[in-house]
C-alpha cells in the first residue's frame, strides 16, 4: 500500500468506529510498532535523498494527524458512552427523599431566644432570677405592700405559696430589685423566665407561663426613650415597622404606667377577630420605674430614674406564629412541636 | 364597669363626641373602653376602669368629669336640695374610726315599694344591674351615678340603733342572697343592738331587709376602711359592686352627694317623706393633700417640652388647686383623687391628659442607631446548624484550585499571578472538587462521611456564596432527604428536583437541577463516571452545590401553626399507571390542588416500572391521608372526596386506576 491508498483506508475503517474499545485495535493496526505506518518507511529506502525526506514528512504527518483524530474520537466516544452508561442507569429523581428525623425546639424558645438576640443588640444584659422568691421581692420591693389592693388581688388567690411563706413568682419583675441592688447604673437588663399564676387554665390562661422583664436605670430617663426602645424591639421582633401606641394604665411598681398596644397585623387596624375588633393588640405594660422601687433597690430615686416592661412571652410566640391555645406550649404534644 | 353614653351625655349641656370617638378618646387618656354595643337608642361602653382611679371613677359622674377635663367642656352635676326636715332620729355608733371613716343615716317613712318606674330600670338595666324594688334600686342606681354605695334597712327590723363594729368570733349572719356566713373579728359588720345586719361595705343581710310591706327605712351612705373591706370580700370570697369600690378608697366627702341625690330619688319614686335629720358621725375629715412639683422634672420624666401653661391648665381642669412658686408649683389634691400621692402621679396626670401619642420617640443615651442582622450571614448560620443536626461535618478548604482539578472538571477558572503553589493555581469556580477530594481523604478512615462547606466560589468579576457538600453513605434520595429538612428549617417552599438541563460535571442519569419559583438555585447528584475513573473516585458519592445567594432570597422565618385535629385520621390508598414522563412532583401537586380541603397529605409509596406496566408506562402508589378538624369524618365521605380525585387525575395525567 502506497500512502494514499493508506490513508484511504485509515480514514474508512476509523469512519466505522463505534465504540471506543474498537479504537486499541485500530491504533495497534496503524499507529503500532507494527503497524501499518511504520511499515511504509519501507518504502522509503529506495527513494532518492530528497524524495525520501518529502515523503518521510508526509508519513510524520500522515501519522500526527491520525493520532489526533483518534483521540478525538476516543474522546467524543467516551463521551457518548458515558452519557448513555449514565442515563441507562438514571433516577427518577422528582421522587421524594428520604424521611428523616430531626429534633424540634419548643416554640418558647425560639422566642425567648429572637427577644434576647434583639435586646443584647441593644445593649441589654440577659440575667437570670429564682423563681421561688420571698414576699419581699415579689410583693413589697415592687410598691405592693401588704394591704395594697394588687397584693391582695395577687397574693390572694393568684399566688402559689411555700410552707416556708416563700412564693413562687407571679412576675419576673421580683428580680429587678435584686439586681438594682448590685448593680451601678447605667443597668440594662432584661430578665427570662417562668412565672406562677394560680388560675383556672383556658386556651389564654396558663397556670405557669414565660415572662420577659426590661430593666433600664440611668440618670436621665424619659417615657420618649421607653417609647423608642419598645418599638425597636417590637420593629425588629415582627420584623416590619409596627405602629404602636400607649394607653394610660396602672402597675403598682411604675409611675407613670402604660399598655403597649401595636396595630393589628391581622387586619392592619380595620378589627377583626383577632384584635376583638379594636384594631390594636395589647403587647406588653410598661411604665417609669416608681420612686419607692429604686429606693428599694438601694439607689437614690432623686438621681436616678428608670424604665421596666415586662411581656409574657408565651403571648408573643402566640402571635408570632398563630398559636391558638396557650396551653399547647407545656402540653409536650407532637403533633405541635414537630411543627416548629 | 359598663356605661351608659346617653346618662354620660345628660352631664353636659355642650355637644359630646358621638361613641366611638368619644371610646378612643378615653382609651387613649383615661382608661380602655373594652367593648361597645348599641342597645336601643343609647350606646354601652364597657370601661376597664383603672384600679388607681376606681375610688373616683366607677361613676358616671366620675366617667364624666374626666370626659370633662380632656375636652375641656362644663360639667353640670345633677341639682339636689338639700333636704332638712324631720325631727327624728336614730342613734348611730361607730366603735373604731379607722374602720369606718364616716357615717351618715337618715330616715324616710311612708315609702310605698313599688316597682321602679322605667328611666331607673332602663338604666340599671343598662349597667347589667336587676331591678329588685324602687327603694333598693334608687340606691344601685345613685351608686351607679355617683360611685357611692348605699345601704337601705327596714327600720321596723332594726333594734334600737345602727352599731358600726368588728364582729364576734362565731356570730352568724345570712346575707340578702340567703347564705349563711361564720364571722370573726377581722370583719366589720353593721348590726343593731341584737345582731348584725350587713357585712359592712360588701353586703346587706336578711334580718333588716327591704321588703314588700317595708313602710319605714334608715338609709346609710357610709365610707369604710379600703384594706379592711378588701381583705374581707376576698376572704369570704364575696365581691360586690359595693366593696368593689370600698377597696379603693371612696372619698369620704362623698357621701353627702349620694344620700342627697337617694333621698330626693326615694321621695320622688316611692313617695317616701323624710323623718330625720341628718345624722354624720365624721371624726377626721379628710383634707386636700399638698404636693410640690418641680417643673423642669415633667419634661425631664416624658422627655418632651411641655409648656409651664399647658401644665398649669392641665392640673386646673382635673380640679387641683395650682399655686405657682420659683420652678416650683404647689398642688392642692382634691380629697375624691387619693391616688395622687406623689410627684410621679401629677407627671402622669399631665402627661396622659397632653396626650402619649405627642410623644416623640429618642433612643437613650448611648444607644446605637441601625444595628441590623446581617440576613446572608444569619441564613448561612442556620444552615449550618441544620447540616450540622443532621451529621454533616463543616469543613473549610482553600478558595484555590490547581491544573489536575481544572482539566478533569473541565472549568473556566481565574488564574492568580503569583500562586504559591501550582496546586494553587486558580480560583474555585465550585467548591465540588475540594468535596471528592475531602471525601476521598477520609474514606480511607471513616466508611460514613457527611461533609458540608459555606465559602465563595469565584467566576470572572463575580464572586458568590455556595453551600457544597457531600456524603459517602447515602444514595440520591438519602441527600434529597437531608435537603428537604434544609429547606424546610430555611422556610423555603416549594422545591422541585428535574433532570439535569446543563451536564457539566455531573453524571446526567442520577443528577437533578433544584428548582425554587422556577429558578435554578443548585445541583445535587453524583459526579460524571470518567471524572470519578480519573480521580479514582467512588461513583457512589452524592454531592450537592447550592448557590446561596439564589437560596437566600427565598429563605423566610415565617412559621404559622396549623391547627392540630383532635379527630381520627382516615388513610386512603391510590395506585395508577401514568405515563412514563409525568413526573410524581407533578403528580402530587395535582393532588394537593383537586384532593379537597380535608385531604391533610399525601405521600408517594411506590413507583414501579418494568414486567407487567406497559412499555413507556410508570405504576405510582399514593398514601392519602384525610381529617377534619371539626368532626370525625366517615368514610362515604372520604371514598367520595378519594374518588373525585382520580377522576380529576384521569383527565389531567392519564391515569389509570389499578384495582
Amino acid at each position: 500500500m502506497d500512502l494514499i491508498e493508506l490513508k484511504n483506508s485509515a480514514e474508512k475503517e476509523l469512519e466505522k468506529i463505534a465504540k471506543s474499545t474498537e479504537l486499541k485495535s485500530f491504533f495497534d493496526k496503524y499507529l503500532g510498532k507494527k503497524g501499518e505506518i511504520r511499515q511504509l518507511f519501507s518504502l522509503v529506502k529506495n527513494l532518492t535523498e530528497e524524495e525520501r525526506k518529502k515523503l518521510g514528512q508526509e508519513i510524520n504527518e500522515f501519522a500526527r494527524n491520525l493520532e489526533a483524530k483518534v483521540a478525538d474520537l476516543e474522546k467524543d466516544l467516551r463521551k457518548k458512552e458515558i452519557e448513555i452508561e449514565e442515563n441507562s442507569k438514571s433516577l427518577d429523581v422528582s421522587l421524594s427523599g428520604s424521611k428523616i428525623e430531626t429534633g424540634h425546639l419548643n416554640p418558647l424558645t425560639l422566642t425567648r431566644r429572637e427577644m434576647e438576640r434583639i435586646f443584647e443588640l441593644m445593649g441589654f444584659s440577659v440575667v437570670d432570677g429564682p423563681e421561688v422568691e420571698d414576699e419581699w421581692h415579689n410583693f413589697d420591693s415592687l410598691n405592693i405592700p401588704e394591704g395594697h389592693p394588687a397584693r391582695d388581688a395577687l397574693s390572694l388567690g393568684k399566688t402559689y405559696y411555700l410552707k416556708n411563706g416563700n412564693v413562687l413568682r407571679t412576675q419576673t419583675s421580683s428580680a429587678q430589685t435584686r439586681y438594682m441592688e448590685k448593680m451601678t447604673p447605667p443597668i440594662r437588663i432584661v430578665i427570662p423566665g417562668k412565672v406562677y399564676r394560680y388560675e383556672t387554665t383556658d386556651a389564654s390562661h396558663e397556670i405557669n407561663f414565660y415572662q420577659i422583664e426590661g430593666l433600664l436605670v440611668d440618670e436621665n430617663v424619659s417615657v420618649a426613650n421607653l417609647k423608642a426602645v419598645l418599638r425597636k424591639f417590637l420593629n425588629e421582633f415582627f420584623e416590619r415597622d409596627v405602629e404602636i401606641r400607649l394607653r394610660p394604665s396602672y402597675f403598682p411598681f411604675t409611675e407613670p404606667s402604660f399598655e403597649v398596644d401595636m396595630l393589628c397585623t391581622v387586619c392592619n387596624g380595620k378589627g377583626c377577630a383577632a384584635c376583638k375588633r379594636s384594631g390594636w393588640v395589647e403587647i406588653l405594660g410598661t411604665g417609669i420605674v416608681h420612686p419607692n422601687v429604686i429606693k428599694n433597690g438601694k439607689l437614690d430615686p432623686k438621681k436616678y430614674k428608670g424604665f421596666a416592661f415586662g411581656m409574657a412571652i408565651d403571648r408573643m410566640a402566640m402571635m408570632k406564629y398563630k398559636i391558638n391555645d396557650v396551653r399547647l406550649f407545656h402540653s409536650g404534644n407532637l403533633k405541635f412541636l414537630k411543627q416548629f | 364597669m359598663l356605661f351608659s353614653y346617653n346618662w354620660l351625655k345628660s352631664f353636659f349641656s355642650a355637644e359630646i363626641p358621638e361613641p366611638k370617638k368619644l371610646a378612643e378618646l378615653l382609651t387613649l387618656h383615661s382608661f380602655e373602653v373594652e367593648s361597645l354595643e348599641k342597645k336601643g337608642n343609647d350606646w354601652i361602653l364597657g370601661i376597664d376602669v383603672l384600679p388607681d382611679r376606681a375610688g373616683d371613677c366607677l361613676s358616671h359622674i366620675g366617667i364624666a368629669k374626666e370626659i370633662s377635663v380632656l375636652l375641656n367642656k362644663k360639667l353640670i352635676l345633677p341639682k339636689t336640695k338639700l333636704n332638712t326636715k324631720g325631727k327624728e332620729s336614730i342613734s348611730v355608733e361607730v366603735v373604731d374610726g379607722r374602720d369606718c371613716l364616716r357615717y351618715m343615716a337618715r330616715v324616710i317613712d311612708n315609702v310605698k315599694i313599688t316597682e321602679s318606674p322605667k328611666w331607673i330600670k332602663e338604666k340599671l338595666e343598662a349597667c347589667g344591674l336587676n331591678s329588685i324594688n324602687n327603694v333598693v334600686d334608687a340606691t344601685n342606681y345613685v351608686m351607679l351615678e355617683t360611685g357611692q354605695p348605699l345601704h337601705a334597712f327596714d327600720f321596723n327590723n332594726v333594734s334600737k340603733g345602727i352599731i358600726v363594729r368588728r364582729a364576734r368570733k362565731g356570730e352568724k349572719m345570712m346575707t340578702l342572697s340567703e347564705k349563711d356566713y361564720l364571722l370573726d373579728e377581722n370583719i366589720l359588720i353593721i348590726a343593731d343592738a341584737e345582731k348584725p345586719l350587713a357585712l359592712a361595705g360588701i353586703k346587706g343581710g336578711k334580718k333588716a331587709e327591704i321588703g314588700k310591706n317595708t313602710k319605714k327605712i334608715i338609709l346609710e351612705s357610709a365610707n369604710f376602711n379600703a384594706k379592711l373591706i378588701s381583705q374581707t370580700a376576698r376572704k369570704l370570697n364575696l365581691r360586690t359592686d359595693a366593696s368593689i369600690r370600698f377597696e379603693h378608697n371612696i372619698d369620704p366627702n362623698l357621701t353627702e352627694l349620694a344620700m342627697n341625690r337617694v333621698v330626693s330619688i326615694i321621695e320622688e319614686i316611692a313617695k317616701g317623706e323624710v323623718v330625720s335629720k341628718i345624722i354624720d358621725v365624721y371624726k377626721t375629715k379628710a383634707k386636700t393633700r399638698k404636693i410640690i412639683l418641680n417643673i423642669s422634672e415633667v419634661s425631664k420624666v416624658i422627655g418632651i417640652e411641655i409648656p409651664q401653661k399647658n401644665i398649669i391648665d392641665i392640673l386646673q381642669r382635673l380640679g387641683f388647686g395650682v399655686k405657682q412658686m420659683k420652678g416650683k408649683l404647689s398642688v392642692d389634691v382634691p380629697t375624691y383623687r387619693q391616688d395622687v400621692v406623689i410627684p410621679e402621679n401629677l407627671i402622669e396626670e399631665i402627661g396622659r391628659v397632653y396626650g402619649y401619642e405627642k410623644v416623640e420617640e429618642k433612643l437613650p443615651y448611648g444607644f446605637l442607631e441601625g444595628i441590623k442582622r446581617n440576613e446572608t450571614g444569619y441564613w448561612q448560620n442556620k444552615a449550618r446548624d441544620i447540616l450540622k443536626e443532621l451529621g454533616f461535618s463543616e469543613v473549610y478548604s482553600y478558595s484555590f484550585i490547581g491544573d489536575e482539578e481544572k482539566d478533569v472538571f473541565n472549568l473556566k477558572a481565574e488564574e492568580i499571578v503569583n500562586p504559591v503553589s501550582s496546586y494553587f493555581k486558580y480560583l474555585r469556580p465550585t467548591l465540588i472538587p475540594q468535596m471528592a477530594k475531602i471525601v476521598k481523604e477520609n474514606s480511607k478512615f471513616f466508611k460514613d462521611i457527611k461533609v458540608f462547606e459555606v465559602g465563595k466560589s469565584f467566576e470572572k468579576n463575580k464572586e458568590t456564596y455556595a453551600l457544597s457538600g457531600a456524603v459517602s453513605c447515602s444514595d440520591f434520595y438519602g441527600l434529597k432527604g437531608c435537603l428537604n429538612i434544609l429547606f424546610d428549617n430555611l422556610g423555603i417552599k416549594n422545591v422541585n428536583y428535574s433532570g439535569i438541563k446543563e451536564k457539566l460535571f455531573w453524571n446526567k442519569g442520577n443528577t437533578a437541577d433544584i428548582i425554587i419559583k422556577g429558578e435554578k438555585v443548585g445541583n445535587i447528584g453524583s459526579l460524571s463516571l470518567d471524572i470519578c475513573q480519573a480521580l479514582s473516585l467512588d461513583n457512589n458519592i452524592v454531592y450537592f452545590e447550592i448557590n446561596f445567594e439564589k437560596l437566600v432570597k427565598n429563605c423566610s422565618r415565617t412559621k404559622t401553626y396549623e391547627i392540630i385535629s383532635y379527630h381520627p385520621p382516615l388513610l386512603r390508598d391510590i395506585s395508577g399507571i401514568v405515563p412514563e414522563n409525568v413526573s410524581i412532583d407533578n403528580i402530587i401537586e395535582l393532588i394537593k390542588n383537586k384532593g379537597g380541603q380535608l385531604l391533610k397529605s399525601a405521600e408517594v409509596f411506590d413507583v414501579y416500572k418494568g414486567n407487567g406496566i406497559p412499555q413507556g408506562k410508570k405504576s405510582v402508589s399514593f398514601h392519602l391521608i384525610y381529617q377534619s378538624e371539626e368532626k370525625t369524618l366517615d368514610s362515604k365521605t372520604v371514598d367520595f372526596l378519594r374518588d373525585s380525585l382520580i377522576n380529576e387525575l384521569k383527565k389531567e395525567v392519564n391515569w389509570e386506576e389499578r384495582k
